[in-house]
């Protein structure tokens, strides 16, 4: 056949598209399985780290996060009740996936929608860390729209339920270098000790301009902004903003120190 | 007829895609401040010119001019496709660290410009030749970048220690400038000029001649 008839020139790229498709798909799908558990893996890291449970760092073997790990107690929260939900199993669900499902995920109303999310699911999961001497953290899942991706992470709280006792997050894809400081260990420190809540129960929790004067009345809510970075930092304010506000889990907080536990 | 010796070791000096026909540069400069990754990445850049050659030469005399570079590029984007996946399934930490950058493989000068200029007029087996040599100059360029940044940048090569560094009790003081990417560019810079001291042969005609002196005064 010639090679340059409208024939040929179909023929030739519909037989290259659905060549190469197949290859991509079949690929994609065999190997889901294995990246899927390597993302899990990899997100429980973080977990653990804000767990308080275990020193983690890149030497740590991942058969020793993934022991800190079972030990965790995993719960979901109905949000929208304060109430956990034990009628679900937490180990399977996806609360990003829910936010989609009509099953599960609700609209945010837009004048609360500031980590800028659109719709968020009913139920989360949270990790309860628990010893002898009773609570000691809660860590509850974060995420919002950074300047150019989502950040999504964990906050872990002490047992005040205001008290921040860590910030990690396992997904960004903010500048190199720029945005990506949010990653930084010692500014991830600065976190731990600060509150979120003033004495009337107000949100207070900000990240800064620039450094925070250690003497300034809203000190013990504020970390150090990061120069040159402030979209992405008052990206992370808003984030943490939203999911500790009343559309997240403001109420589940309330009720949970009001009883002392809400089982 | 190229001859296979030809095909394969051509492209490290005398025809290489980067120094002597600067294609390829953006991925040299973002992933060369560590030797790690500028291995695992000239891996991946090598394996998909060595397949999109394969296969273009074999599909060379099906390929309708019209949509010659449209299915060129499907098959390029397919392979570069699967080698991401498979990175992040065997190596996560590196394709962590390799990012975008493997999939802009596809946006890859050298690799088009491989299907274009050779394999769409070779046989498959000096096409194969001729992916793998590209491959390794791209390499070749890549490695040296990835050595002088780390070694200088943070004392190290692999990671491990080489130069002790001031900070760790050692003498040598890194110059981080080289962990940032513009040093690449620099580092490439030299590399040129000094293949083309060597190799003048290399050397680029003026696209223009200078003005001289009573020209320019307007006389
Ligand atoms: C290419 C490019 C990438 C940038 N990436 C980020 C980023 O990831 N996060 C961020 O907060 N700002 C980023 N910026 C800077 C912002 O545009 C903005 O200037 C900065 O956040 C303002 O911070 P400042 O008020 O502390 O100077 C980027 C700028 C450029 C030109």
């Amino acid at each position: 056949m010639d090679n340059e008839s409208p024939l040929k020139a179909i023929m030739v790229v519909t037989a290259t598209a659905l060549v190469c498709s197949i290859l991509v798909t079949v690929t994609a799908v065999s190997l889901q399985p294995i990246q899927r558990a390597y993302r899990d893996l990899e997100r429980n890291r973080h977990i653990v780290g804000v767990s308080g449970l275990l020193e983690v760092t890149d030497d740590v073997p991942d058969r020793q996060i993934v022991m800190a790990f079972q030990g965790l107690d995993a719960r979901l929260v109905d949000l929208d009740r304060g109430v956990f939900d034990d009628d679900v199993n937490p180990d399977t669900f996806d609360a990003r996936k829910a936010a989609s499902d009509p099953e599960f995920g609700v609209p945010i109303p837009a004048a609360q929608d500031i980590a800028a999310l659109g719709r968020r699911s009913r139920l989360v999961t949270v990790y309860v860390v628990e010893d002898a001497d009773g609570l000691q953290r809660i860590i509850f899942p974060v995420y919002g729209k950074g300047m150019w991706s989502m950040l999504s992470g964990f906050l872990a709280l002490e047992s005040d339920l205001n008290t921040i006792a860590g910030i990690t997050f396992h997904e960004q894809g903010e500048t190199a270098g720029i945005g990506d400081r949010i990653l930084a260990p010692n500014w991830q420190a600065r976190w731990r000790g600060r509150k979120l809540y003033d004495a009337q129960d107000t949100l207070r929790f900000r990240i800064a301009k620039a450094a925070v004067d250690p003497a300034a009345p809203d000190a013990a809510f504020e970390v150090d902004g990061l120069t040159g970075a402030t979209v992405t930092a008052d990206a992370v304010t808003n984030l943490v903003r939203y999911w500790f506000g009343p559309h997240g889990f403001a109420k589940f907080l309330d009720n949970y120190s009001a009883a002392g536990d809400t089982r | 007829m190229i001859r296979a010796r030809d095909a394969l070791l051509n492209p490290l000096i005398d025809e290489n895609p980067v120094t002597l026909q600067v294609l390829g540069i953006c991925s040299a400069l973002a992933i060369t401040n560590s030797l790690y990754s500028a291995l695992v990445m000239s891996l991946a850049l090598t394996s998909v010119l060595a397949y999109s050659n394969v296969v273009i030469s074999m599909m060379r005399r099906h390929l309708p001019a019209s949509v010659r570079i449209i299915v060129q590029m499907t098959v390029i984007a397919s392979g570069v496709i699967i080698i991401d996946e498979l990175l992040q399934a065997f190596a996560p930490e590196t394709a962590k660290t390799l990012s975008v950058f493997v999939g802009l493989i596809i946006t890859n000068c050298i690799v088009l410009g491989r299907a274009e200029a050779f394999a769409a007029h070779n046989r498959v087996g000096i096409s194969f030749l001729d992916g793998i040599g590209n491959g390794m100059g791209y390499s070749l360029v890549l490695i040296a970048v990835a050595v002088i940044r780390e070694l200088f940048g943070a004392g190290t090569l692999m990671g491990a220690e080489i130069l002790p560094t001031v900070s760790n009790g050692g003498w040598f003081e890194p110059n981080a400038m080289l962990l940032l990417p513009p040093s690449a560019f620099f580092i490439i810079g030299f590399i040129i000029w000094g293949i083309r001291s060597w190799k003048p042969e290399q050397r680029e005609q003026p696209d223009f001649a200078p003005l001289a002196a009573d020209e320019l005064r307007g006389d």
